[in-house]
């Protein structure tokens, strides 16, 4: 048997069903050019690593569908992500033991930190796309991360590198006073939630 | 009688807000917009005590070194 959530109890408090796909992002969208894109893993890493768009996009890729929240209050159901796991990038970043959390970076200076626990789910995914169509630049394509169980600002759109830590750094959006871990269903928006 | 800090968080969201969004309109305009609104947050933070204060500052001088960046020509 399946049991199935019904969209009301798949809808944080706070927010509502969107029809469209809003588009909201800090700063402007970067240029992306496959010969020159580089993702980079560094921090608490053996040794960094860069891989080229060849290189990134030809590991191995999963299908997910999953929910999306953003803070701003829209939520949108059933949205179908392909692309690379966080888990496939993790076991090739030779990442240090003491590595606990880490801080996903893109381009202008954006970021966002995760326990390197939640990026480990088995639903955190660099997605390259979205309901079966390529991922629009507005949307974060040509690759975003994807983490469904926080607020969307968390699921960096342009990610260019993850930098490993052994402490929980603020990112972009947790500086600027909203909360360190965003979980939707407790309704965490701001910093001043934190415990 | 202190003032209301969630007022100004208020209006720092309404920045926020705009900024976020300005890609789906005259991203210029919006800049322009949030900065007024960052500017208007500023007058109330006075009456703020004194760590509201400096959390607001520190919070409206993140974002307007963020339009610096985004929106240079203004």
């Amino acid at each position: 048997m399946i049991l199935r959530r019904s969209n009301d109890e798949r809808i944080p408090p706070g927010q509502h069903l969107t029809r469209g796909w809003p588009v909201l992002h800090e700063g402007p969208i970067p240029r992306f050019d496959p010969a020159t894109w580089r993702f980079r893993c560094f921090g608490l890493v053996e040794r960094e690593i860069e891989w080229t768009w060849d290189e990134f996009t030809s590991f191995p890729r999963t299908q997910l569908t999953s929910d999306f929240h953003c803070v701003t209050a829209w939520s949108k159901l059933d949205n179908t992500w392909e692309g690379v796991p966080f888990r496939e990038i993790y076991a090739r970043a030779d990442v240090s033991p003491a590595a606990t959390h880490a801080l996903v970076h893109a381009p202008f200076g954006y970021s966002a930190n995760l326990p390197l626990d939640a990026l480990l789910d088995d639903d955190v995914v660099f997605a390259f796309t979205h309901d079966g169509k390529p991922l629009e630049p507005k949307h974060g394509g040509p690759m975003r991360l994807v983490v469904p169980k926080r607020y969307a600002w968390k699921s960096v759109k342009w990610a260019d590198g993850i930098e490993f830590l052994d402490h929980n750094e603020r990112g972009f959006w947790e500086v600027r006073g909203y909360h360190n871990d965003a979980f939707p269903f407790e309704e965490q928006r701001y910093s001043w939630q934190e415990a | 009688m202190p003032g209301d800090p969630a007022a100004v968080w208020s209006l720092i969201q309404r920045a926020d807000e705009l900024i976020k969004y300005a890609s789906n309109r005259d991203e210029r305009a919006a800049y322009a917009q949030a900065r007024a609104a960052l500017t208007e947050a500023e007058i109330l933070i006075p009456e703020l005590d004194e760590p509201q204060r400096v959390r607001f500052t520190e919070q409206i001088a993140l974002r307007r070194g963020d339009l610096d960046r985004y929106d240079p020509a203004s």
